[in-house]
């Protein structure tokens, strides 16, 4: 390819300009094709085995490249050779560059070009594999153009030191996308930290004995109160019974009350929520003066911290029988149970348009899980291991026929516990409480991308 | 050969199988010798899942494994009988997550972390396999030196949990076993 490309120079440097831009085009678009269909094939597919499977290839891809072992599988499949005699040598290039662009012909040098379409595959981004295939198409046209322009035909063959260079830096490439990729997955936002909530930019949270914080764009302000909740164009904090709702920019006071056992609160632009005891209750902020009641637990349940957006109040409900996910439309007084499990624990809903995000501890797993509120199919976004192991399912010294043990793999079970969450357009968040001596917790506040 | 207990004498007369395992452990100790009932003892020590039972139907699905039960029908962990909740966390006595020294899981801001459902196990069995549970009868057995009761969780089914043909067991107007469960009790023996 390098001397096809190259012998375009011979007809002057503007030809051979026409003829190196055709063939980077049609690598362009062979890319765009093959990876923006698998990008968006895999937003349509939520598979983990999928991901299971990109991940192993992209590893074996690494310590193949890493060892320099032999690139396999090949295409032995070579781009037509009589195009460049039939047709004019830039059309010629960009239907190579076409071929080669989509990985349907010719010998790869690296074992992780066969990584990259898993990858873009598993990503569940039309975007984001698109962004790989233009790379795959960068790394492809690069070394033809910049040797057809020096008239090095044969370097690569004459150096393969050169090459086996080159695949250990790809390893090492697609080593740190991974590692980077699986940081941007999940990572700490602040600790000790938890209770988030979220709109746009505005990011907030409580920090245990000390107060809330408000991150804009990463800067951090302690705000004058504990429990903050954002929502709307509104902030909201609590100091003792002293509630106050400001503007989100400018931080003005816009209400301030006295509400007696707050604890946890909410806010949209309309209303104020809060929950007291074993009661949660809504207020308009239009007429602080009168509040309803939205939910009241029974002695033996308990009610979780309450999310809002627009008019939607959504809460868990938990009981020894059950637990489920509440949505109340405090304008109308509409409400709708939208998830329930007997035997799995749900918890801490938030809210964003027609998404709810959601923790299910289970048996065997505890999820982060984004759904439709209407119900549907949950997409996990993060899995911690279960927060019990499980034995044998046999006694000492007996056979193992007839047991019956809960999980199909034997779990590794946890401390930590998934608990208060908030969901940007982008970014779920979640608080991972981590047991300490005497029963107490200790907050982590970590973001997952919604990809 | 070891002498049976009082206890276990008691318990073990106190159920059909437990006598034809009396009789059967007589006959064969006139007939064959001190060695073979030992011998035949260890086989009978390996040939079922835990402790006492002595049919191949398995166990009902349980939090942890094996499938303890307390007196009211609600998994215990079998290692130390502690309570656990549907998730196999141990809890205190009203439900709650407690840590490993029994100190009740909070908050940050102090309050009980929420209760996770607590389901009988014969009753989860019941959902999970889809057929209305019952628990009629039980047997008994001498195991780490307590009385341990042995119970049948019942239905109407053909078939028990492993997908053999249920037997009838200690179930009773026509329904049959799904599956075995058992409570520790804190009789010596």
């Amino acid at each position: 390819m390098v001397g096809t490309v190259g012998a375009a120079r011979q007809n002057g440097r503007r030809a051979f300009a026409l003829t190196a831009a055709a063939f980077a085009a049609g690598l362009a678009l062979g890319a765009t094709l093959v990876f923006g269909a698998l990008g968006l094939l895999g937003e349509t597919v939520h598979s983990r085995v999928l991901v299971i499977a990109a991940v192993a290839v992209a590893a074996a891809a690494i310590l193949s490249d890493a060892a320099g072992l032999r690139v396999r599988p090949q295409i032995r499949f070579q781009v037509p050779e009589r195009w460049r005699r039939t047709m004019p040598l830039p059309q010629a290039l960009f239907l190579y560059g076409l071929l080669l662009g989509a990985g349907l012909t010719t010998y790869v040098p690296a074992t992780a070009a066969w990584a990259l379409p898993a990858l873009g595959l598993a990503l569940g981004s039309a975007a984001g594999s698109l962004a790989i295939g233009l790379g795959f198409a960068l790394g492809r046209a690069l070394p033809v153009l910049v040797l057809a322009a020096r008239g090095e035909e044969t370097a690569l063959a004459e150096r393969p030191q050169g090459l086996r260079a080159l695949r250990a830096l790809i390893a090492a490439s697609l080593l740190l996308a991974l590692v980077a990729g699986e940081v941007q997955a999940a990572g700490t936002v602040a600790a000790p930290a938890g209770d988030p909530s979220v709109v746009g930019a505005d990011l907030a949270w409580q920090q245990p004995g000390v107060g809330g914080f408000l991150s804009r764009n990463g800067v951090k302000t302690q705000l004058p109160g504990n429990d903050p909740a954002v929502g709307g164009a509104l902030v909201a904090w609590h100091a003792g019974p002293a509630v106050t709702v400001a503007a989100r920019d400018t931080l003005a006071p816009m209400v301030q009350e006295t509400i007696a056992g707050a604890q946890k609160l909410a806010v949209s632009d309309r209303w104020l929520v809060w929950r007291s005891g074993r009661q949660i209750r809504v207020q308009p902020l239009s007429d602080p003066s009168r509040s309803a009641l939205v939910v009241e637990a029974k002695r033996v349940a308990e009610l979780g911290r309450p999310a809002l957006d627009g008019d939607l109040v959504v809460y868990h409900y938990s009981t020894a029988a059950g637990s489920w996910l509440t949505a109340v439309n405090v304008a109308n007084g509409t409400r709708r149970r939208v998830r329930f499990a007997r035997d799995a624990q749900l918890l801490n809903p938030s809210l964003l348009g027609p998404s709810l995000l959601y923790v299910r501890a289970s048996r065997c797993s505890q999820e982060l899980r984004l759904g439709p509120l209407r119900g549907g199919k949950d997409r996990v976004l993060f899995e911690l291991p279960p927060l019990a192991g499980q034995d044998s399912g046999h006694d000492r010294g007996h056979t193992s026929q007839g047991e019956h043990v809960p999980c199909p793999h034997r779990p590794k079970p946890t401390t930590r516990i998934l608990w208060t969450t908030a969901l940007s357009d982008t970014t779920a968040y979640v608080t991972i409480l981590r047991p300490r001596r005497g029963g107490r917790t200790t907050p982590t506040l970590i973001a997952v991308s919604r990809r | 050969m070891r002498e049976l207990s009082l206890s276990e004498a008691v318990a073990a007369s106190t159920s059909r199988r437990g006598f034809l395992a009396r009789a059967g452990r007589l006959l064969l100790g006139v007939s064959g010798g001190g060695f073979l009932v030992a011998a035949l003892r260890a086989q009978k020590a390996e040939a079922y899942h835990f402790c006492g039972h002595i049919y191949t139907t398995g166990s009902c699905p349980h939090p942890v494994g094996l499938p303890r039960i307390d007196r009211n029908g609600f998994p215990l962990r079998a290692v130390d009988g502690k309570p656990v909740d549907d998730l196999g966390r141990q809890i205190d006595a009203v439900g709650r997550p407690v840590d490993p020294r029994g100190d009740l899981l909070r908050d940050p801001d102090g309050n009980p972390l929420p209760l996770a459902p607590r389901t009988r196990v014969c009753t989860a069995a019941g959902r999970e396999f889809g057929f209305r549970p019952q628990i009629d009868g039980a047997w008994y057995r001498c195991c780490n030196g307590h009385v341990r009761k042995l119970v049948d969780c019942c239905g109407s089914v053909r078939n028990r949990i492993n997908g053999d043909a249920a037997l009838t067991g200690y179930c009773y107007s026509g329904r049959r076993v799904f599956c075995v469960m058992y409570y520790d009790t804190k009789i010596k023996c």
